[in-house]
């Protein structure tokens, strides 16, 4: 029987998808510097997850850790807080080459990625 | 250091994180000239081209990292190959305090900031050495 407690999508939602204000604050004001950046970051974000799919088929664990690593540095650097915490909960699965928490993990890196592109969309981003 | 003429240089893979790093030195030191590397290896090439001044340094890096780049530039230094010695900062996402306090111990590092980026922190930094 498997007794493992797997965190929830439910444990990350009291991180904001995007924070606005962090974001703006980021590129001090400018509009037109923050859509350059979400454009930067949105695909980053669908070539990481892409990676991510290929290297957990091989199993390559430095490479997991460096992706998740990078996605937890420029999630937050963005204001992409619960994107953030994912990557960062990847990175330390990563580390313990821990693969059942890794693939669980990825499903809900997954729903949050469809999350913010739904933000970004509402926001015309 | 003087403001005037001051060269960057930005070690960094997440180009979106260039950017933001670019536009904040900017927004400081609007005469400065900033370099732009994805790796420390072209870090590093770029580094004995332009001559920055500062250097602000990520540590986990496709193809070549921080510590490879820190390695060469100490090793610059010990074999008096490098004269002269740029005030590098750490920017990283890296969350181990040991890690942290051991990149922090390096002689070519003159300070750690941990990701996202506190640009206040880093203002005040670069207003103490540079006039």
């Amino acid at each position: 029987m498997d007794n493992v407690q797997y965190t929830q999508m439910t444990d990350y939602n009291t991180s904001p998808v995007f924070d606005m204000d962090k974001a703006l604050n980021r590129v001090h004001g400018k509009q037109e510097l923050l859509a350059r950046v979400i454009s930067i970051f949105k695909k980053n974000l669908q070539e990481k997850k892409q990676s991510i799919a290929s290297e957990l088929t091989a199993e390559n664990w430095d490479n997991l850790k460096m992706i998740s690593h990078s996605l937890k540095g420029s999630a937050w650097t963005i204001g992409a807080q619960r994107l953030g915490e994912i990557a960062y909960a990847m990175e330390k699965a990563s580390a313990t080459e821990d693969i059942s928490s890794f693939k669980h993990l990825l499903t809900i890196l997954e729903e949050s990625i469809d999350d913010i592109n739904t933000y970004f969309e509402h926001h015309n981003y | 250091m003087k403001k005037n003429n001051i060269r960057f240089l930005i070690v960094e893979d997440d180009e979106m994180i260039r950017i933001i790093h670019k536009d904040f030195l900017e927004e400081l030191f609007p005469d400065c000239k900033i370099f732009e590397a994805a790796n420390a290896a072209q870090g590093i090439c770029l580094y004995f081209e332009c001559r920055p001044h500062l250097i602000l340094l990520d540590m986990m890096m496709p193809l070549m990292g921080g510590e490879t780049f820190l390695d060469i530039l100490e090793e610059g230094h010990r074999t008096k190959i490098l004269k002269e010695k740029p005030k590098i900062v750490i920017v990283t996402a890296i969350k181990d305090v040991k890690e942290l306090m051991e990149i922090g111990k390096r002689f070519s590092v003159e300070a750690v900031i941990s990701k996202p980026l506190v640009q206040s922190q880093l203002k005040a930094l670069l207003e103490d050495w540079i006039s």
